[in-house]
């Protein structure tokens, strides 16, 4: 679980073959099982391209000319549209809720795709869950159950430095903090720019 | 030995012979041999030639299809049917002589050999026949005298003897006969011979029941056939209402015992052939039927070598009139007499000069040398010129009237196909529409050509199916080749079309039809609908799979032939995609045909499309079958579904509803 993690574009994207040198990878595909196959390959592409540049969330408008969606190379790109259903597809349960849809104030929309609601969505290559388990994880190695720790203690402090979550962004881990607390296994306490939390 | 084996088309037909033409085909027919059904020859399709009576069989084409040649039959008789038993038309074969036989009839000849006697005499037949069911028949009886026998005289009905000199073995239409000893008129010979003949069969039959009447010559009267084969069998089948031994014929009304010739009841005059016609009708509808007058000869040998006095086609579904109209007239015309025979003379040969013409190898019919002196380019224009009048004289004559057009047929096709070789620089499709036009002449399914029963209808659409499976897949024409092995239903119904030279055009509904009962009537073509309704004719051993592998073969090769474009991809993992026009291009295909193929082939998920400004293009599909780059498999990403507690939790509560839980 402990994967290194690089600062921000420091090595370049290593894009997979299929995105480098395969145009059919830019035309979703009208069969059934081959476009499951492609949504999986390009939910995998997007995760991954997500998580080596750090980004939590994604807009649809300002990347959709990043090397993710277009490949100068082959002249070829995923049209907005095209986008637009892989990640929703990867909303959906059947694509693991990698995405979540929100809107400019930050909640969370649901319902048909539209274009004017549906262009920022988080993108979980981690969901809150599974933050919160590399969170609670981190805390027992180093044994730390059972003593209080500031929220930014944990994203920005010296003592996370090297972890996967070490700056991760506040809200997703608010968030995936929350789920350890309906778990019961942390507690949250203090107010807004001071909280604390200590793990069972 | 009457029968000569049959070599059946691709569709299932009789194979024709060169000159050989197709008069007629009949469906439900059954064969006969002498009196006895012959096994799994009962339901089958007659075909009508101008040289042979062909029988394909429906059940087992390949293994019991015979026919028969017309210049082997002697004569040939018309029985209409009556009650149960169906319309036949009985085939006698010569009494044969060596010199009759072709070398083809070897069989006929050692057959011949083995038993001497010839055919007709009447101590031959059944006896020497081991698969006859009545061994021994009548050995010794070589001809029984009706000395009490009796004919009834038609116009006054008085009861004269039949003269003790009238042999029914050796009697001919030519023998005087003697008058009415009543009322002083003739009576005709088949009357006469029937009565003969009735009176023998009756006192054979009392004399014992075992015995059959097999007289050879006998059977060439229909009538007397009708009665005795009925009497014959229906002890079998029915047994309380059996007649006495004399055959005599129930009114369906009044019951009265009839006397068989009489065709309506003698005492209330309802009509005796009524049941017989419902009888074929119901036939009609159902043509395995479950019972039949006729015997079957239970022996094994289908008789292809065996000696056989005569041969019955049992028509059980109606056409027997036309069928026997056009028998006889084959029978008269003798084309196959022909068949070595050189071209007709023609009439128009100079009455300038009194030499005849002389067709040329290239069937150009060319002037007699010249007789004048001229020399130089005054006599090759003339030459020329002479030629030119002597074909146009020879296509107007032909178009004078049907008739002549058929005569001279043959040369009308030589020249054709000679000026479509000549103008070669011309235009390539007028070339291919006189080469086919020249072909039309032997297409042959139309609508007068097949009997007007009931079924007249699906038979014409079955042997058109069969017409056109062959069309396609004649090797000679190549059509279906031309065409990479798929071509439009469309296409193929304006290129049949044409080819039949522009008369008895069929109806695309018909033709539709036609092309859907292939897969039914098991013939080697296909009729393939597309996921868009288009409609495509294939050879039926070529699947699906083996399209793709096709395709997936050529992508292969890809791999190792860069595209002159500038690629920038690898295209030696990918290989490349390749739009519908070059696919057409490759195999020859149409291109709706390509894209069509195309995108079964991505229905299936052999092929992936790229859309990209220069239009569709297909690649190999490695989105489903490659994995994941190698290095990426383990990197800690889920792209798997998520199954939420509340979804198991409404699994569980369904299972529970539907009571399986």
């Amino acid at each position: 679980m402990s994967q290194p993690s690089p600062s921000p574009s420091s090595t370049p994207f290593k894009f997979p073959t299929y995105h480098a040198s395969y145009p059919p990878f830019f035309t979703l595909q009208p069969n059934t099982s081959t476009l499951t196959a492609q949504y999986r390959k390009w939910s995998r592409l997007i995760q991954r391209y997500c998580r080596h540049h750090r980004l939590y969330k994604l807009s649809l408008t300002s990347t959709i000319d990043s090397p993710l969606f277009k490949n100068t190379e082959l002249k070829k790109r995923l049209s907005l549209q095209d986008a637009r259903s892989v990640l929703e597809w990867m909303s959906r349960d059947e694509g693991g809720r990698r995405i979540e849809w929100v809107d400019q104030k930050g909640r969370v929309v649901d319902g048909r795709p539209r274009e004017d609601t549906h262009d920022t969505c988080w993108v979980f290559w981690k969901r809150p869950e599974e933050w919160g388990d590399v969170i609670a994880a981190w805390v027992e190695e180093t044994g730390q159950k059972g003593v209080v720790l500031t929220f930014y203690e944990l994203v920005n402090g010296e003592g996370t430095r090297g972890e996967e979550f070490h700056g991760m962004d506040q809200e997703l881990f608010r968030r995936a903090l929350s789920t350890l607390v309906k778990r019961g296994k942390a507690q949250v306490f203090g107010g807004e720019g001071a909280e604390g939390t200590k793990f069972f | 030995m009457f029968f000569q084996p049959l070599d059946l088309t691709t569709a299932l037909r009789p194979s024709l012979l060169p000159e050989e033409a197709l008069l007629f085909v009949q469906d439900a027919v059954g064969l006969y041999e002498g009196k006895y059904k012959l096994p799994n020859h009962q339901n089958g399709h007659a075909y009508l030639t101008t040289h042979r009576v062909c029988y394909v069989d429906n059940l087992e084409p390949r293994k019991n299809s015979v026919a028969v040649e017309l210049k082997t039959v002697d004569r040939y008789e018309f029985y209409v049917g009556f009650l149960k038993s169906s319309a036949k038309i009985t085939l006698h074969p010569k009494a044969a002589k060596p010199s009759v036989t072709s070398s083809r009839n070897q069989s006929l000849i050692s057959a011949q050999l083995a038993a001497p006697s010839p055919p007709r005499s009447s101590s031959t037949s059944p006896i020497h026949r081991g698969s006859s069911p009545f061994p021994n028949a009548r050995s010794g009886t070589s001809t029984p005298r009706p000395s009490n026998a009796t004919w009834v005289c038609t116009i006054c009905s008085f009861s004269n003897p039949v003269p003790l000199n009238f042999d029914p073995a050796t009697a001919n239409s030519n023998m005087s006969l003697p008058p009415c000893l009543s009322c002083g008129i003739k009576p005709s010979f088949p009357h006469l011979l029937k009565a003969a003949i009735s009176n023998a069969a009756g006192r054979r039959d009392s004399q014992s029941p075992n015995q059959a009447p097999q007289q050879p010559l006998l059977e060439s009267h229909g009538q007397y056939d009708a009665n005795s084969s009925s009497e014959y069998t229906r002890p079998s089948i029915n047994d309380s209402s059996t007649p006495p031994a004399k055959s005599k014929f129930q009114c369906p009304r009044c019951t009265f015992l009839n006397h068989p010739s009489l065709l309506t009841c003698e005492l209330c005059g309802a009509p005796l052939l009524f049941e017989e016609s419902e009888a074929a009708v119901a036939i009609g509808e159902s043509i395995g039927r479950p019972e039949s007058p006729g015997p079957t000869m239970n022996g094994s040998n289908s008789g292809l070598d065996n000696d056989t006095e005569c041969v019955k086609f049992s028509f059980r579904a109606g056409g027997e009139k036309i069928f026997y109209e056009r028998l006889k007239g084959a029978m008269v015309q003798r084309k196959w007499l022909l068949q070595n025979a050189p071209p007709l003379p023609d009439s128009y040969q100079s009455s300038t000069s009194g030499q005849p013409n002389i067709v040329g190898p290239d069937g150009i019919i060319r002037p007699p040398t010249e007789r004048e002196r001229t020399v130089g380019i005054a006599a090759l224009e003339r030459q020329g010129l002479q030629l030119r009048k002597k074909n146009e004289a020879v296509i107007g004559s032909a178009f004078e009237d049907l008739d002549a057009l058929m005569a001279s047929a043959k040369e009308i096709i030589a020249l054709a196909e000679s000026f479509s070789k000549k103008s070669d620089d011309g235009s390539t499709e007028t070339n291919q529409l006189i080469a086919e036009s020249a072909k039309a002449l032997d297409m042959v399914t139309t609508k007068d050509m097949l009997g007007s029963s009931a079924g007249s209808e699906s038979l014409y659409l079955s042997e058109m199916s069969r017409n056109l499976a062959e069309y396609l897949t004649d090797d000679a024409k190549g059509i279906l080749r031309k065409e990479g092995g798929i071509m439009s239903l469309v296409d193929l119904w304006a290129v049949f079309n044409r080819a039949r030279g522009g008369v008895e055009l069929i109806s695309p509904m018909e033709f539709e039809k036609a092309a859907r009962l292939w897969e039914k009537l098991k013939l080697p073509v296909r009729l393939r609908q597309f996921k868009n309704g288009l409609l495509v004719v294939q050879q039926a051993d070529r699947t699906d799979d083996k399209t793709i592998a096709q395709l997936l073969a050529w992508l292969q090769e890809l791999h190792h032939t860069p595209h002159s474009d500038n690629i920038n991809w690898d295209y030696e993992t990918f290989g490349r995609g390749v739009t519908a026009q070059e696919t057409a291009q490759r195999f020859g295909w149409s291109v709706g045909v390509a894209s069509e193929e195309l995108e079964m082939a991505e229905e299936k998920g052999a092929l992936c499309r790229e859309e990209g400004v220069e239009g569709l293009r297909f690649w190999e599909n490695w989105i489903v079958e490659m994995s994941d780059d190698d290095d990426v498999n383990d990197d800690g990403i889920d792209v798997e579904p998520v199954h939420t507690v509340e979804d198991m939790e409404q699994v569980q509560r369904n299972l529970e509803d539907m009571g399986l839980i």
